[in-house]
């Protein structure tokens, strides 16, 4: 059931050791199957008529799909290509571990993988149609409101006229990393997308970064058709060059955390630097910075497997701990939920438009 | 012995009694990731739907401790113990043919010093190289350590095989750059091989156990030199009429200067790979070199280089061919560049004194091409010394059988054709890459009755024979 192409990515990956050595599951874990090298391997046997089991199924959700492997290869292979595939294979044959099922089962039945029935981001008195539609994504709206809040109060401090949908449609990201992408998922960016055209919107701001790469890259191969789509970071930084905001300088000694889905899926790493810049702060970078970066974890693995979650996110503290900084700044909500639950004692996690949100 | 019934259940408590049950697996899907290394072999046997070999348990021990424990076990039950770093080994030299318990390092993955007075690093064997480089420029320093396995292979993969950058020329090999390390013995016992620069404390500990592929007990941490960054690289390429030429040349350049990077191809290799990366187009033997440090001496250090490579017929082709090179260094090894199923393929390489190598090259050449026919030769020279170089010598069949057994025969006819026709020539059975299980068989061949020596250290450390068997003809 693999695509030609996905056989094709496999066979290539399945001899290649070369980019194992950015897997942050695999250095958190030190698994051999943590690899991008032993998936590919695997599904390479799967193509050749090796059952998959539960074992081998439980493998293929072990990782983030953060694209580092990716983004290093030369010749442009992409082990989340088969990866994805493998896991619409286990849900497909039954064999894909529980935590995976139960986690479908909740976005199906509440929308989002937080299982949560009220947005907890504060909305009270946001219009629902207007020209800019800000999308906030499951993360900020259950589980790190004071992200939203943050950037809906900046925008507002700025003057900008926009609106939020109350009830936010699932974009279809999360269920795609857990089935693969597979028609549901096209549907729900369907749904989505005329959830967005229905509120009149000619400009989408989108908050998460993962909801960012899938809108700019996978909708658009989909022919499912947005409004002009920006972050939420690029916007911001904008608006400060605009001069509509003039933040409060304060010195300030921070790393930065690239967020992997704006790094490599959209190649942004200026406007963060650039807000913190205006704020006075001096950035500190990881050696893993950039398209390099280290991912810190992902709402869907957050919630699949939290203890391992949590490891790749202390991996990434101790990239920033090596800085000398003692603050460490990201601008994604699932950064923000990885980071900020993992600060290592003497340190501290700034979200970027929390941050903002004090100095303007 | 065989195990019956429950027994193995009984040893898989012990292990995860040590390690912890969730880094204990004997999971089927976890076992075939570590059946498959960069081996032709073993790599042709997956492709072909056959079960590769697997062991029995997959262990991640965390620390030098667990190790200890773990090998006492392992010999209590005689157990078969490999060693796993990144599994990038082309020797076969990590597969667990005798199944048993494979020792995955990746978990003892921790920096343990960076020693800015001694200028030393000290990291666990399991790291994977890159990251202890990472670890090393952050703080501005390069181990200098750069092969183009970097990023595949863990600092104990380095070590077991006796590994090779291409910086070797100016900054050593790992055996050079490795400067102690701490090693737990099959019997369990944790030993410390002497932490200083040289010594005259009888014969160096460093070197029994490198290059050792796990045979004689398992490298758990290393310290390595540190170097700082040069303040200038520059590199200059070269075209020579012929092999000789090529060879005095480098010969020359090694009796006077340092380069870090020194490379000499055929012509073969010229025509092939040299073009499609580098898009060169002229018949004959490329070189391209790298000389590195101080800036001002580096330019006198050009100008000698420039003056050799004249004499000796060289045709100047500047820098960009170079820099070029470098920065494609890596690129010649990812999927679509470098060979790979369903062509047969391997590297010979071998090493030699100067007065041998060029006779070396040829009666490989013709001991490859004229027997078999359908395969191809090409070659390099890629890390050199004052008094004799190595070559880099691969072969490619671009059809070989389909039958895996008839695939294997034939295999290792080449091999066995290459590499005693460098053994006949005064050269060695391997340069780099070990011996693993690949070419175990012609060990005996290459040392004679200085085999000895080796098998008494496996019979005095591993009485029981448990440490990756069938490897390096112990």
């Amino acid at each position: 059931m693999f695509t030609e192409k996905a056989k094709k990515h496999a066979d290539a990956c399945r001899f290649c050791w070369m980019c194992r050595h950015l897997c942050p599951v695999q250095l958190a874990t030190g698994k051999e199957t943590n690899t991008p090298r032993a998936k590919g391997l695997l599904v390479s046997m799967f193509n050749r008529g090796l059952p998959m089991d539960e074992g081998a199924a439980r493998i293929m959700y072990e990782c983030l799909l953060c694209g580092a492997c990716t983004d290093d290869c030369v010749t442009g292979f992409e082990p989340p290509l088969f990866i994805r595939e493998a896991r619409m294979k286990a849900v497909a044959e039954g064999v894909a571990p529980a935590y995976a099922t139960k986690l479908i089962d909740t976005l199906v039945e509440t929308g989002n993988l937080y299982g949560a029935k009220e947005v907890r981001a504060h909305l009270d008195g946001v219009p629902e149609t207007g020209d800019t539609l800000v999308w906030l994504g499951a993360t900020a709206r259950y589980s790190t409101p004071e992200v939203a809040d943050a950037l809906l109060s900046i925008l507002k401090k700025a003057g900008v006229d926009f609106a939020v949908l109350k009830d936010e449609p699932p974009s279809g990201g999360a269920l795609g990393d857990l089935t693969g992408y597979i028609e549901d998922v096209r549907v729900q960016a369907r749904q989505a997308a005329e959830a967005i055209a229905r509120t009149g919107a000619r400009r989408l701001i989108v908050l998460d970064s993962y909801d960012a790469a899938l809108f700019l890259h996978e909708y658009r191969d989909w022919g499912v058709t947005l409004p002009e789509t920006v972050t939420a970071t690029a916007f911001v930084d904008g608006l400060i060059r605009e001069g509509k905001l003039t933040p409060r300088k304060e010195a300030l000694t921070v790393t930065y955390h690239d967020g992997s889905r704006l790094a490599r899926d959209l190649d942004e790493h200026r406007p963060a630097r650039d807000i913190l810049a205006a704020m006075g702060c001096a950035v500190v970078e990881m050696f893993q910075n950039r398209r390099l970066a280290r991912c810190c974890g992902s709402a869907v693995m957050g919630r699949a497997l939290p203890q391992l979650h949590a490891r790749i996110a202390r991996g990434r503290w101790e990239d920033a701990q090596r800085t000398g900084a003692n603050v460490l700044v990201a601008a994604c909500p699932q950064s923000t939920e990885a980071l900020a639950a993992t600060v290592p004692q003497g340190y501290t996690y700034q979200d970027l438009f929390v941050m903002l949100d004090g100095r303007v | 012995m065989e195990r019956k019934a429950f027994m193995s259940d009984m040893i898989r408590t012990e292990l995860e009694d040590v390690v912890g049950v969730e880094n204990v697996s004997a999971q089927d899907s976890e076992r075939l990731a570590y059946g498959v290394d960069y081996f032709w072999i073993g790599r042709m046997w997956a492709d072909r739907g056959n079960t590769p070999p697997m062991p029995d348990w997959i262990v991640r021990p965390a620390s030098s401790e667990e190790v200890s424990r773990l090998l006492t076990i392992a010999n209590y039950y005689r157990l078969p113990v490999q060693i796993w770093g990144g599994g990038s080994g082309s020797q076969g030299g990590a597969l667990p043919m005798a199944g048993g318990v494979m020792l995955d390092m990746k978990r003892m993955d921790r920096l343990i010093e960076i020693d800015e007075v001694s200028r030393t690093i000290t990291a666990e064997a399991g790291m994977i190289f890159q990251r202890l480089e990472w670890f090393a420029n952050e703080k501005g320093y390069s181990c200098q350590h750069i092969p183009s396995c970097l990023t595949c292979g863990t600092i104990g993969g380095a070590l077991a095989h006796r590994g090779i950058g291409i910086m070797s020329t100016r900054y050593g090999k790992i055996d050079d750059q490795c400067l102690s390390m701490e090693v737990v013995l099959p019997n369990g016992e944790i030993i410390y091989t002497l932490p200083v620069p040289k010594h005259a404390a009888g014969p160096d500990l460093n070197q029994i156990f490198i290059g050792s592929e796990g045979t004689l007990g398992v490298i758990t941490k290393a310290t390595f030199k540190l170097f700082e960054q040069p303040e200038t690289r520059q590199f200059r390429a070269f075209l020579f009429p012929d092999m000789h030429s090529g060879f005095m040349a480098g010969r020359d350049i090694m009796q006077k200067l340092k380069p870090s990077i020194l490379r000499f191809f055929d012509e073969a290799e010229t025509m092939s790979i040299i073009r499609s990366i580098l898009g060169f187009e002229k018949q004959g033997c490329f070189m391209n070199l790298a000389l590195e440090g101080i800036g001002r001496i580096v330019d006198i250090e050009m100008e000698l280089v420039l003056d050799i490579c004249r004499r000796w017929g060289g045709e100047d082709l500047g820098s960009e061919y170079g820099e070029k090179w470098y920065k494609n260094r890596i690129t010649f090894f990812y999927p679509g560049h470098i060979m790979d199923i369903p062509q047969m393929f391997g590297t010979m390489d071998t090493v030699a004194t100067y007065q041998n190598i060029e006779e070396i090259y040829w009666a490989m050449k013709h001991a490859v091409e004229d027997n078999f026919p359908g395969v191809r030769f090409i070659a390099h020279c890629s890390h050199w010394y004052e008094w004799g170089t190595m070559i880099y010598d691969r072969f490619i069949m671009d059809h070989p059988p389909q039958d895996p057994e008839e695939a294997i025969r034939l295999h290792n006819q080449i091999w066995n054709a290459g590499v005693r026709a460098a053994m006949a020539h005064g050269g060695v059975i391997n340069d780099h890459h070990g011996i693993g299980l690949k070419l175990g068989r012609l060990m005996k061949e290459q040392y004679g009755p200085a085999m000895q020596v080796m098998q008494g250290l496996k019979k005095s450390l591993d009485p029981n024979g448990i440490m990756n068997p069938y490897k390096l003809g112990l």
